[in-house]
């Protein structure tokens, strides 16, 4: 009897281990084009270091250029749901497998229900009526409004039924009635190492798109849509609320995704499409894999068109998928064309893209869907509309796709840093569109207008300067221009004149090097200063407390340039001589004058130029309020100019950064011809119709 | 169409006999406007004449100088710089209504308009015209107010629609519509106003009454002839901005201005058309006809005894002699 069971147990493990090495194989050679059905199910048989239950985190590299995982996988989510496109609702089930790398048991687990943000009540709606908000302002409650995430039951394998253990907790602002994050107290402590599994019912409710998630017309974007662990990080659970600033914080790990969907839709998701199978029913369904990835979105409309291309990567090849809107279809080449050039800075720049897919989603018309990153699917934002000099696509795709460095490979917490990935993420857009577009371009360039990046992320930090610091949570900043302006604006701005105190070489080293250490990893903020100071050998915290920790706002100005003749007291004998044309001898007393206005204090660099073409450079620390340089010259100032490199980004007014002793009045003359047309036009325009 | 010809040709034709009038009204609005933006001219010089941040305005026209400039507060808020801006362009409004009386005296007739004559048309018409206004404004406003809010519920049908395009083209057939509608209601005022001032109509009703009735009638051929005066606009208002991105160099601010000047200045043309095809149009089927009376013929008169009186010769009148004046 034992002898047969032995056997029985043998033969069941040498099945089990030559399943595994052909499944290995088969995830490894799989073609890029064409990825065989795969079934990559929690299993043990691709772990490491499985469980004795059998439970484990599956090891696979089916969705990536890498023979083996990119990340410490924390999290096995497998996700059977089906999408009910009449009522925009999901009904799924999930399989989570968390494996307790806490170094410590853990006796309960918050989850994000994020589709509850969307009630009245909730503290996300709360926000926006306060703040002010990017989507919907609530002006007025509508039902399409409404979204939810309910979960049905949840079971916790080995203990039990816990759904009634379920408690809504606001660990944000308290507010009761907000259902964003939920917490399960386990009956039995989860050991350190050890593996757990929580089978959930849940049925997910979208709203009218907002918050880059949800439906519209027959469109939906299934964005943060299912319930999702929390992640312990400094030793202890993060799990915010879901706030109107906010945005994601989550661990990687590997995402097995079938989606049910009516069959006529075209479907686009995260990480790699292993299966398509029709049903009876009148549906398909899709199965999905990704691996080293921390979140997991799709899409689904009828009207996709469909274009498709492979684009090799440092690391093997990418299969690049668009979904564009039939109206939009013309702008498909634009928008391949800037996710080619992006990804090719990208590598050059910072480091190799591993996916094996990048899903690129022109979303519906009119959606608050435009504009989003999710791991390797992101969305761009466009219209029937879009003349080729104004560069919205190319602004909108690129930035979304750097997400897939700034959040989706160097997960930062969204919550609490947000200027991790908006802000560098935005400093890299203004490097990268600089390089394709042109610097004073890459926004604009039609009807003899332009407009450049790099000043629109100035210009939105400067109308916000001196309301909020960058290192501060998304949520506690006093409005959602704030939290714009210095989240995104603030820290481009700051690391592009970074890259003046430190040199762009410099700058470029150290970015890279902060890719590369950090990338499958959750860095602070300290991670990133302290690996720019490694990479410089420099203490810049002096530039650190004030740009990152601080909110101290930078103004410098010429104060005054002037000159007269040192023997002034003899200038009508000098008169005199310049009348019968002889050469001017006259030695000048000039004067210039610089002011620190505002509290952040850097030292500058000021050009001085005089009328005979000498120029002066002046290095002033701008420790004092005020600096005086005075000069003895046959020659009188002409002007003089802070930052004549043009480095500091953070000057809240360039118009004062300079001084010119002889009035210009052209600037104002031209624009005033402008404002003058466009006053003269309106005033016909209405003369024409009234009278 | 001959019917159009006809009234845009002699619409144009007096147009062309009174060119002074487009001068002095687009010198009147270069006027206003000068003073409707010497708020933001003022506040610009005090901000860009000593800075080099102006430069990147000159050559080229980077926009982020001018949101910065904007956003400076010691520039002001925009508000300050276009309020003054709309109330001359109001002055504009109220100006063409109390000079237009004499550009209609001056388009019926068919010798240049002595400036006296002008000028007591302008009084004669100014409160009547003030009145039509106000009626114009009330009947426009309301048709403004429904067509628009048409509009909005087919845009909103239309933006329920899985066709992405069927929202700009509803917008697009909607507006041009509602400009057809408000051309007719502009044309039924119009004649109006030639009507009041023609036919020295002190009872604006009745004016406003034919020019409906009117603007009916000859519906065809007037909203026709504004069409097409609109359609030049368009090619004047878009012609002018070609010549000024291509032609003009970014830094020449005076060629600049000259073009922006002419494209105004010739912008003014369609509108003038317009008036007089009303104009026109007022004397082909508007103006009382003349009935051509029968001279009373004179009957033979029969002689009659008539008693006369015999009365000397009188002495002949001599004038008196201019007085000598005295001197050298």
């Amino acid at each position: 009897m034992q002898i047969r069971w032995k056997m029985v147990l043998l033969i069941a493990a040498l099945a089990l281990g030559l399943t595994a090495i052909m499944n290995r194989k088969t995830a490894t050679a799989a073609p890029q084009a064409a990825a065989p059905a795969v079934k990559t199910a929690p299993s043990a048989k691709n772990a490491k270091d499985a469980a004795p239950g059998g439970v484990s985190i599956p090891d696979t590299t089916l969705a990536i250029n890498s023979d083996k995982p990119m990340s410490e996988r924390v999290v096995h989510y497998e996700i059977d749901a089906k999408y009910d496109a009449g009522k925009h609702t999901v009904d799924a089930t999930e399989v989570l497998t968390y494996h307790n790398l806490t170094g410590q048991a853990l006796d309960h687990f918050p989850f994000h229900l994020y589709q509850n943000a969307f009630q009245p009540k909730a503290t996300f709606v709360r926000d926006a009526k306060l703040m002010g908000s990017r989507d919907t302002g609530y002006a007025k409650w509508e039902d399409k409004y409404y979204g939810s995430e309910e979960i049905k039951s949840l079971e916790v394998i080995g203990q039990g039924d816990l759904t009634s253990q379920l408690q809504y907790i606001a660990p944000d602002d308290g507010n009761q009635d907000d259902k964003t994050v939920v917490d399960l107290h386990v009956a039995k402590p989860i050991a350190p190492g050890a593996y757990v599994q929580f089978k959930i019912a849940f049925q997910t409710k979208f709203p009218e798109t907002q918050a880059r998630s949800g439906w519209k017309r027959d469109f939906v974007l299934g964005g943060q849509w299912f319930p999702k662990v929390g992640v312990w990080w400094h030793g202890a659970w993060n799990c915010h609320q879901y706030h109107n600033t906010t945005e994601f914080f989550a661990d990687f790990g590997v995402y097995d995704v079938k989606l049910t969907v009516p069959a006529y839709e075209v479907v686009g998701a995260s990480g790699l499409q292993v299966d398509e199978k029709s049903n009876p029913d009148n549906t398909k369904t899709v199965t999905y894999h990704g691996d080293d990835i921390h979140d997991f979105a799709w899409t689904a409309s009828p009207r996709y068109k469909v274009r498709e291309s492979v684009y090799q990567s440092q690391m093997g090849p990418i299969k690049l998928r668009f979904l564009m809107q039939p109206a939009h279809w013309s702008q498909a080449e634009r928008h391949e064309k800037i996710i080619r050039e992006t990804l090719d800075r990208f590598e050059k720049w910072y480091g190799p893209y591993p996916y094996k897919t990048l899903t690129v989603v022109d979303p519906e018309p009119d959606s608050a869907a435009g504009g989003m990153e999710y791991p390797t699917f992101i969305t761009g934002d466009s219209s029937w509309f879009m003349p080729d000099g104004f560069h919205l696509v190319e602004l909108v795709v690129e930035h979304e796709f750097g997400h897939q460095y700034w959040y989706g490979m160097v997960a930062t917490n969204e919550f609490e840093d947000a200027w991790m990935d908006e802000g560098i993420n935005s400093y890299t857009e203004v490097k990268v569109l600089d390089s394709i577009l042109g610097k004073n371009t890459s926004i604009m360039n039609m009807a003899g207008a332009t407009l450049g990046e790099r000043e629109a992320q100035r210009g939105s930090y400067i109308s916000v300067a001196d309301r909020d610091p960058m290192a501060q949570k998304a949520y506690d900043y006093y409005n959602s221009n704030s939290y714009g302006g210095i989240t995104y604006g603030k820290t481009a701005s700051v690391l592009l004149t970074l890259e003046g105190i430190i040199g762009e070489d410099t700058m470029a080293k150290a970015m890279h090097a902060y890719f590369m250490k950090y990338r499958f990893t959750h860095p602070t903020k300290e991670d990133f200063l302290k690996t720019i100071e490694e990479v410089c050998g420099k203490d810049l915290r002096w530039y650190f407390n004030q740009a990152v920790y601080g909110s101290p706002v930078m103004d410098y100005e010429v104060l005054n340039a002037e000159s007269f003749p040192v023997n002034w007291y003899e200038e009508k004998k000098e008169q005199k001589n310049d009348k019968k044309g002889a050469k001017d001898d006259t030695v000048y007393q000039s004067f210039v004058a610089l002011h620190r206005k505002e509290d952040f204090v850097m030292p500058v660099e000021v050009e001085i130029k005089f009328d005979n073409g000498e120029k002066v450079r002046e290095h002033w620390d701008g420790q004092s309020r005020w600096i005086r340089y005075s000069y003895q010259k046959k020659a009188k100032v002409v002007s003089a100019e802070l930052d004549p490199d043009h480095t500091v980004q953070i000057d809240r007014n360039d118009f004062n950064n300079s001084f010119v002793v002889e009035a210009n009045p052209k600037p104002t003359y031209k624009l005033s011809t402008y404002w003058l047309f466009v006053t003269q036009w309106v005033s016909q325009a209405l003369a024409w119709w009234a009278v | 169409m001959s019917g159009n010809r006809g009234l845009l040709s002699s619409g144009l034709g007096m147009v062309g006999r009174n060119k002074r009038y487009i001068f002095w009204f687009w010198l009147l609005n270069l006027t206003l406007a000068e003073f409707g933006t010497s708020a933001f001219r003022k506040s610009a010089h005090a901000i860009l004449d000593h800075s080099l941040g102006g430069e990147r305005l000159v050559h080229g026209f980077d926009l982020s100088v001018m949101a910065n400039l904007f956003v400076r507060p010691e520039f002001g808020p925009m508000a300050a710089m276009t309020t003054p801006a709309l109330y001359f362009g109001f002055l504009f409004l109220l100006a063409t209504a109390l000079f237009l009386p004499g550009v209609f005296q001056g388009y019926a007739s068919t010798y240049r308009l002595p400036r006296e004559d002008f000028f007591r048309a302008c009084g004669q018409n100014l409160w009547r015209f003030i009145r039509l206004m106000i009626v114009a404004g009330i009947v426009m406003g309301i048709a403004t107010g429904a067509l628009f809010g048409l509009h909005g519920v087919l845009e909103r049908k239309a933006a329920e629609s899985t066709n992405e395009l069927l929202l700009p083209e509803v917008r697009f057939v909607g507006l041009f519509v509602i400009f057809l509608i408000m051309t007719g209601f502009r044309i039924w005022f119009d004649l109006a106003e030639t009507d009041v001032v023609l036919s020295d109509q002190r009872a604006v009703r009745k004016s406003i009454w034919a020019g409906l009735r009117h603007s009916f009638r000859g519906l065809g051929r007037l909203l026709g002839s504004y069409v097409v005066a609109t359609i030049v606009a368009a090619i004047i208002l878009v012609g002018g901005l070609w010549m000024w991105m291509k032609i003009v160099p970014p830094e020449s601010v005076l060629g600049a201005f000259l073009v922006a000047q002419l494209t105004l200045l010739f912008l003014l043309i369609p509108r003038f058309w317009q008036r007089g095809v009303a104009v026109s149009y007022w004397q082909q089927r508007m103006m009382v006809p003349v009935v051509p009376v029968r001279p009373i013929e004179p009957r033979p008169i029969e002689p009659q005894a008539v008693a006369v009186a015999v009365v000397p010769d009188p002495a002949p009148v001599v004038p008196n002699p201019p007085p000598t004046t005295q001197g050298s």
